[in-house]
């Protein structure tokens, strides 16, 4: 029994060892769940852009207002840069046109008097799930330490958002991801291991007809993923598509991310001949591109050197473009940088692709 | 699909072979006319600790129409020239012709007069019998119009008709690699490939397949079959060559290939009592190498046994001398490959043998 036993383990262990690769990206995926995890969820949220206003009529800067822009100004936590980044506008549509725009997460209007009667009104971008409280408590702080009595008005310009339609725009990209790297990659190498796409060059069939062919049924089941998961968010999370216009630009964003995905993918995957070693980058890809794309927990929050990743991660685009139209109801004007973003990325891993799959027919 | 008249003459100014009859159209010489030319092919593969030389200048000529064995033994460079005559691999030197295109240079016609079943099952098992026809009928640019049809004459050639819309998964081993036999000649090749047919089946299963084989050969298709399986090549191809360590050794039919045994056939004939003058008339027979009496019987050694054979019989008669038993024993295909190579068929052609890694067990 012992002499068996041992065998097993003998033979379990030389399989292990024979794949260092893996060893090394079973190890690494762990301690990238520490450093992105820790760092993206837990992190010290610094510079929260907000807006500034005194309230019409403008005949001088109040009192009121002059302290509390200093105060919120001076407010920071222990060992931490300031928490706001006060910007004084001087016309409160401008402003809430910013707030509407993504470019700044709260509006602070000051009356001119302080009473009971003139209540501060703050505007806060709620479809950013973690920035809001931070802006309320800090200007209820503002206004206490200036001993004012005016009342707070809250305006969430986006209404209640709960967390789950917030996390729900990320997992559409997600299921995009999910089923391409997984679904797709592992049957590309499969079908190369087993001769299959080596069956197709003896045929007449053209080199880019197989590429072709290949990324867009890859790009038609990403698509198909990602519109299932975006139904059953309409269905359970209560989120509303407020016109067809956003609905066919919802579509568009899914094909566009799902592409780029899909031919990401092929790049890949063209580049192992195991799959095993396929799944262990096809992991840890996706745990990194996903964690620092915003879909649990907002990237303001991370350190610098972490949102780096996210400039570069075609996630964190196509979940920001989803949330613009499908939590704030933006159009076009909005989502154009995301777009212009994503369809760099489409591009570019296209050629890359198509580049890395034709070496694999050489 | 077929030769086009003006297509791109390939023949080279010298003609080796001596057998251009490109020019003629008589159906004499149609009958050995050659389809496949291979001129000095050489293949060696580069890595960093040694070259390998898989195709070691190779020459032959196929006849069209005929079925042509490629013999030896593991690693001896059958697939690596399969795999240069089907356009997957470049030669490192030499060049071969098939039909009149020439591989390297225009490789896309001649994918388009080939059908080739690989050494590996590359059917989709998750598909249909049907589909997986389907699909490669679409490859191989089979038209539309004509193709449903074409299926299903295949599918009853193989018995296979009433599994139509089965999945290739529940099949049995012979019925997929019928099914993938015949796949590969769904556009009526000129010339079909096919690579170990019988590999890892049953007898039973390898009678069928080679039924299957025989019946593609009556509609004029010439058959290039590799195999390591001594009563294949004898069972089936009119003429064979002999490949070992990367170089042809032998080219003929199989009764010419017997011949160059020194050996021959071996006679036994029992009898009762001998009479020396019927040794001596067997003696004198001009294709008796030897004769021995051992015991109670008669031990000739002659080349093309069956043909003497009456001539003996006859001196027996002649000195009236009463027969208890006849036998002769033909030298087997691998008798030959024995005495030709100086190893066994089975054994491999020594360390240049690459791991041979094979689909699922059927």
């Amino acid at each position: 029994m012992i002499r068996g036993a041992a065998a097993i383990f003998t033979r379990d262990f030389k399989k292990f060892l024979s794949n260092p690769f893996v060893i090394m990206m079973t190890l690494l995926m762990p301690i990238m769940y520490l450093v992105i995890f820790g760092n993206a969820m837990g992190g010290t949220i610094t510079h929260i852009p907000v807006a500034v206003v005194q309230e019409e009529p403008y005949v001088g800067d109040t009192p009121l207002f002059v302290s509390a822009v200093r105060s919120l100004e001076n407010q920071a936590q222990t060992d931490y840069p300031r928490t706001f980044d006060i910007t004084i506008y001087s016309d409160e549509e401008k402003a809430k046109r910013d707030l509407s725009n993504g470019l700044i997460k709260g509006v602070v209007v000051f009356p001119s008097v302080v009473s009971r009667d003139h209540a501060v009104r703050l505007y806060v971008d709620s479809s950013d799930y973690v920035t809001p409280t931070m802006v309320e408590s800090g200007v209820q702080t503002a206004v206490m330490q200036s001993g004012a009595v005016n009342p707070i008005e809250i305006n969430k310009i986006y209404g209640d958002i709960k967390y789950i339609q917030f996390f729900g725009v990320g997992v559409i990209v997600m299921a995009i991801f999910m089923t391409t790297m997984f679904g797709g990659g592992i049957a590309l190498i499969k079908d190369r291991e087993l001769g299959i796409v080596e069956g197709y060059l003896v045929t007449p069939v053209k080199r880019s007809s197989i590429i072709v062919g290949m990324i867009g049924s890859g790009t038609v089941r990403a698509f198909f993923a990602g519109f299932v998961i975006f139904i059953v968010d309409i269905l359970f999370t209560g989120i509303i598509i407020q016109n067809p216009e956003d609905f066919l630009l919802i579509l568009l964003v899914l094909f566009i991310t799902s592409l780029g995905v899909t031919s990401l993918m092929v790049s890949i995957a063209s580049r192992f001949t195991n799959q095993q070693e396929y799944s262990s980058v096809a992991a840890f890809l996706s745990l990194i591109l996903f964690m620092t794309s915003g879909a649990f927990y907002p990237t303001i929050g991370m350190p610098d050197w972490l949102r780096w990743i996210t400039v570069i991660n075609p996630e964190w685009y196509a979940v920001d473009a989803l949330r613009s139209i499908i939590l704030r109801g933006q159009g076009m004007e909005v989502i154009g940088m995301d777009l212009i973003a994503l369809l760099i990325f489409s591009g570019t891993a296209i050629v890359l692709g198509i580049s890395t799959f034709r070496r694999t027919l050489e | 699909m077929r030769t086009p008249t003006h297509g791109p003459n390939g023949l080279p100014a010298s003609d080796p072979g001596g057998k251009n009859s490109m020019t003629t159209t008589s159906p004499a010489l149609d009958e050995t006319e050659s389809i496949i030319r291979i001129y000095n092919v050489t293949k060696t593969f580069e890595s960093k600790t040694k070259t390998v030389t898989a195709v070691n200048d190779v020459s032959f000529t196929v006849n069209r129409g005929e079925i042509f064995g490629l013999l030896g033994p593991n690693g001896a460079g059958k697939s690596t020239l399969i795999r240069i005559l089907t356009t997957l691999l470049q030669p490192t030197s030499g060049t071969a012709f098939l039909d009149s295109y020439e591989i390297t240079k225009y490789p896309e016609n001649v994918r388009s007069i080939i059908g080739v079943c690989p050494q590996n099952s590359t059917l989709d098992v998750e598909l249909t019998a049907y589909d997986n026809l389907a699909f490669y009928g679409k490859l191989v640019n089979v038209p539309e119009a004509t193709l449903d049809k074409r299926i299903w004459e295949l599918l009853k050639m193989t018995e296979l008709a009433d599994r139509a819309y089965m999945p290739v998964g529940t099949f049995s081993g012979g019925m997929r690699r019928k099914l993938e036999i015949v796949r590969a000649f769904i556009h009526h090749p000129l010339i079909l490939f096919l690579d170990e047919p019988t590999i890892g089946l049953d007898p039973e299963a390898r009678r069928e397949v080679w039924q299957q084989i025989s019946t593609l050969n009556r509609e004029k298709t010439t058959i290039i079959l590799t195999t390591h399986y001594m009563d294949e090549a004898e069972k089936l191809c009119n003429r064979i060559a002999f490949v070992d360590k990367g170089r042809l050794i032998a080219l003929d039919t199989l009764e010419n290939l017997k011949l160059r045994l020194p050996a021959g056939d071996l006679i036994e004939i029992g009898f009762e009592n001998m009479d020396e003058r019927a040794v001596s008339a067997i003696r004198s027979n001009p294709l008796v190498n030897s004769a021995e009496i051992q015991g109670n019987q008669i031990v000739i050694s002659a080349r093309n046994g069956s043909k003497v054979l009456p001539a003996l019989i006859s001196s027996f008669e002649e000195f009236s001398i009463p027969m208890n038993s006849i036998s002769i024993h033909s030298p087997s295909l691998e008798d030959v490959f024995i005495y030709l190579t100086g190893s066994k068929l089975d054994e491999g052609s020594g360390g240049e043998s690459k791991p041979v890694t094979r689909g699922r067990p059927p």
